[in-house]
């Protein structure tokens, strides 16, 4: 029978034609992801070498410490996951590397990259746009008459009365056409392996197994559809309408909800905040500043007060102030940031396309939450900076006294914690239901109505 | 052309339309996405804009309530710009979202306009957000599919076709009747969506200018064609197709890769061909740059060393203490003028190959004609790259008008002498702060918006005349079985 059933849905010229197209797409969207890694590598190569150049005409052109490191910049570098080819996510609007001087860090870390908005918001060909607009439109196409085109052709009142079990033969109808599916899925994951030369991790496998498991539930709502007898017509309406809902108005509304509900002026604030506080201090008694600045770090106390009109001790506690006093602001936008994202990810469980896409971007480290990270840890990063050179700039060493060719670009360390069951249970959820229901409204199938 | 006929098919259409109980689902759901998506266009519109007002006005406030001090000091104290939202913004997003809305504008220093909404969002953002003008480009079309796939199809399929044949109608009449009808029944969706944007224009602003009802006037022109062409493609379709089942499939192919598979594809072709530079290529260009056109900081530079034996000759004296101005506020004006100019060449070339990256979807409105739309739509609601452009390109005037001004107070206000470690540091009297004036963002004149355009606009209007064609070479073509 499975051979039968092959052979009749490879004579459909549409079929093969859309398996070729879903090929030709995904393919291209591996040679872009394949791009965006090239790029990202070759940026983080440069940024290497320009911060030894950098660094080593500074040292050449200033003999005081305070003023050297007034403009030398020190990179952080979120060095893309390969997987980050197959699912860009955020990685083209925030940026991957974090550049900065030991100078206030709120006025620095939020400097975007260079982005062409027009691509931004048309958004990414990326294999996970693929699999998440176009398999399931594909699915459809191969699977909105699947009960309906024997209905309509006469054969089902006949395959009701001759096979065993005429659930059964829908069930092997809609296994050849997965088989396809999944087919093209493990060969585009394959081409995408060799391409972007992805190692065996367990990413890819959760990668892979999320796709699966996105692709079932398309399978399982086609067919679930299906066993309604309902026209082919009534069919390919209600699933394209389906379609546009899961991809289109319900992530949207959700978009705008997002941003209705919570707005960001804590960032604005920060913006201004961080330079008043930094800013003031030059029209205030060194005291305060200073008394402020020990408070904090009560270490450099024995530097005591400084009387000169100029010094970079109080230069330094100054800019420090920056930070120190736009603190409440900056951590009210990091909250609300992760506001967002909690409601989002909220609201994306409900939803198989939010949900998938969501994890796609975790697990090849591109969504907001990696930004945050790399956020963060510009913080302690440039903390530690801090604390290095502070003590050289205060006693005035000299700059001969810092082995400059080992400050090289430091890397965030990935982080590769896969949480299995938030990742598959809402789909798993999705499946069983709608498969548990398709399969108890299977007994009617045989009533000639 | 018979026009008596011609009305008589489309009400008799729009009447069976209603027959079906499907139309009113369809209609209410329709015009709750609607109401939803012009509320929440609104509240973006005026939140955002109350807020980066509240610190446009901050920030100004800090500006004037500093004390008396060094010119250059100020320079350095700089401003904010905060990017202000187009009122049609509540109408189309355009690329809103994705562009930066606020950025420190200091001396020698350009910085990045930071924290567009994209850079506070989830990864969800990029499956779009619902406003109007999405519904109308993408939503409406597929509206128009539903309604009328089988509008002549149908007829063929159970036979009225022959009978209103036979009965005096002809091909071209019932194609015509037939979009009319389609038309008027998706105007119950296009007419409120343009109403509700015509009122909340209205309210949106206290000085409503002729410039702001020529755009919107725009937007009623292009809307009202697109969705026209796509009901007369629709009915053209399905009167070609030998089944209505036929002419579905053919319309939501062709929906889809209009819709959702070409734009992406052609932008993503676009930007393979022509990649951009990445932050760091750029700036460490333009500091070479810079660095090559001397570094106003070393005094040893030779450029400089020019400049300075030139000042000093035109002014017949032998140091710079003897100069009747601040020499170093003169050699900083120098230096911000050199590297000002560096930066906007380096940014006119970024600027275009991103023109490049977007070529290929402007030209893609020849095939599609929801890209030409689309990229209209965003012009004439002031929320496509070229409005951002204005502001970019004010802000950044701005800084340098501002940096420029410090470094002519300093020329002008500030001694020569050089000053021992304890003397008190020179300060200029705080009421020369007010004489900067406030940044005042302005938005994109309609005529530099439709410039940009012109490409889509040829294309809609060749979608426009093809239709017609079509339409008319097709009705004498066509049969009745």
């Amino acid at each position: 029978m499975y051979s039968l059933l092959i052979k009749q849905f490879l004579r459909s010229r549409i079929s093969i034609f859309a398996l070729i197209l879903l090929l030709i797409m995904g393919i291209v969207a591996i040679i872009i992801g394949r791009q965006f890694l090239l790029k990202q590598k070759e940026t983080i190569s440069r940024i290497t070498e320009h911060q030894q150049k950098h660094i080593e005409r500074n040292v050449a052109a200033h003999d005081e410490m305070g003023l050297l490191l007034y403009y030398i910049k020190f990179s952080l570098i979120n060095a893309p996951d390969k997987l980050a080819g197959l699912s860009i996510g955020q990685r083209d609007i925030n940026p991957a590397i974090q550049s900065v001087t030991i100078r206030t860090l709120e006025g620095q870390k939020y400097d975007t990259d260079l982005a062409n908005p027009v691509h931004l918001q048309i958004g990414n060909l990326d294999l996970g746009f693929v699999i998440i607009y176009l398999f399931p439109l594909v699915i459809i196409a191969f699977t909105f008459n699947l009960l309906s085109e024997d209905d309509e052709s006469g054969t089902w009142k006949l395959l009701t009365v001759q096979s065993r079990s005429a659930f059964r033969f829908l069930l092997a109808k809609l296994l050849v056409r997965a088989i396809f599916i999944y087919g093209l899925l493990l060969m585009l994951m394959i081409i995408a392996a060799i391409i972007l030369s992805l190692p065996m991790s367990t990413s890819l496998l959760a990668f892979f197994l999320i796709s699966v498991l996105y692709i079932a539930s398309w399978f399982t709502l086609c067919f679930w559809l299906s066993v309604f007898k309902k026209s082919s017509r009534f069919n390919v309406l209600t699933l394209l309408t389906i379609w546009v809902l899961l991809t289109i108005l319900a992530p949207a509304s959700i978009n705008n909800l997002v941003s209705v509900l919570y707005p960001v002026p804590e960032s604005l604030g920060t913006m201004v905040k961080q330079r008043d506080a930094y800013h003031e201090k030059w029209d205030m008694p060194k005291e305060v500043t200073m008394q402020r600045f020990y408070a904090h770090y009560p270490q450099f106390q024995k530097y005591g007060i400084p009387q000169d009109s100029f010094g970079w001790l109080w230069y330094y506690a100054m800019q420090q102030m920056g930070d120190d006093e736009s603190q409440v602001q900056s951590m009210a936008m990091k909250e609300k940031i992760l506001l967002r994202e909690k409601t989002s990810r909220g609201i994306a469980q409900l939803l198989p396309t939010l949900h998938t896409q969501m994890h796609l971007n975790d697990l090849a480290g591109t969504s907001l939450t990696d930004y945050v990270t790399l956020l963060d840890s510009a913080s302690s990063f440039h903390e530690k900076m801090r604390m290095f050179f502070y003590p050289k700039i205060f006693e005035n060493a000299p700059v001969e006294s810092v082995d400059w060719s080992k400050l090289k670009p430091e890397y965030l360390s990935p982080d590769q914690e896969i949480h299995w069951l938030d990742m598959v249970m809402p789909l798993v959820i999705f499946i069983l239901v709608l498969g548990g229901w398709t399969f108890f409204r299977s007994s009617q199938l045989y009533s000639l109505e | 052309m018979n026009q008596i006929i011609v009305l008589l098919i489309a009400r008799n259409f729009v009447k069976n339309t209603f027959h079906s109980k499907a139309i009113y689902g369809i209609l209410v759901v329709l015009m709750l996405t609607v109401a939803y998506a012009a509320y929440t266009g609104w509240k973006t519109f005026k939140d955002q804009n109350r807020m980066r007002e509240q610190f446009q006005s901050k920030a100004r406030e800090s500006w004037e309530n500093n004390p008396d001090k060094h010119p250059h000091r100020m320079a350095h104290f700089g401003s904010f710009a905060f990017r202000i939202k187009h009122p049609l913004s509540v109408f189309d997003f355009g690329l809103e979202s994705f562009t930066g809305n606020a950025v420190y504008l200091e001396a020698h220093k350009q910085n990045t306009i930071n924290f567009s909404e994209a850079s506070l969002s989830t990864g969800l953002l990029r499956f779009g957000e619902i406003s109007m003008a999405m519904l109308l480009q993408i939503i409406l079309p597929l509206v128009v599919i539903f309604l009328g796939f089988s509008a002549v199809s149908s007829d063929r399929e159970n036979g009225t076709l022959k009978i209103i044949l036979t009965q005096g109608g002809g091909w071209k009449e019932i194609l015509i009747a037939k979009s009319l009808g389609l038309f008027a029944v998706v105007c119950l969706v296009l007419v409120p969506v343009m109403l509700i944007t015509f009122a909340l224009l209205m309210e949106s602003s206290a000085s409503i200018n002729v410039e702001c009802l020529g755009r919107y006037a725009g937007l009623l022109v292009v809307y009202h064609v697109f969705i026209a062409v796509v009901c007369i493609t629709t009915v053209v379709v399905s009167a070609t197709s030998s089944s209505s089942k036929n002419a579905l499939m053919v319309l939501l192919g062709v929906w889809l890769l209009l819709a959702v598979i070409l734009p992406r594809t052609t932008q993503a072709v676009g930007s393979y061909f022509f990649p951009t530079p990445s932050k760091i290529e750029f700036e460490t260009a333009i500091e070479e740059d810079v660095l090559r056109e001397g570094d106003s900081h070393n005094p040893s530079d030779p450029r400089y060393k020019h400049l300075k034996d030139s000042v000093l000759q035109a002014h017949h004296v032998e140091s710079v203490e003897e100069l009747p101005f601040n020499y170093s506020g003169f050699v900083m004006r120098e230096g911000e003028k050199i590297s000002t100019n560096i930066y906007n060449d380096h940014l006119k070339k970024l600027l275009n190959v991103y023109e490049k990256q977007n070529s290929l979807t402007k030209f893609s409105s020849f095939i599609n004609p929801l890209t030409a739309v689309r990229n209209l739509s965003m012009a004439l609601s002031g929320t496509d790259f070229e409005s951002y452009k204005v502001f970019q390109d004010e802000s950044e005037a701005y800084r340098y008008q501002l940096a420029q001004k410090m470094n002519e107070l300093q020329m002008k206000f500030i001694s020569n002498k050089k000053l021992g470690p304890s003397d008190k540091p020179y300060v200029i009297d705080r009421h020369h702060w007010k004489e900067v004036p406030d940044f005042k963002p302005s938005f994109v004149s309609i005529g530099t918006s439709l410039k940009h355009e012109i490409v889509s606009i040829i294309a809609l209007l060749l979608w426009c005349a093809g239709a017609w064609i079509v339409t008319d070479r097709i009705s004498k073509k066509l049969k009745a079985i």
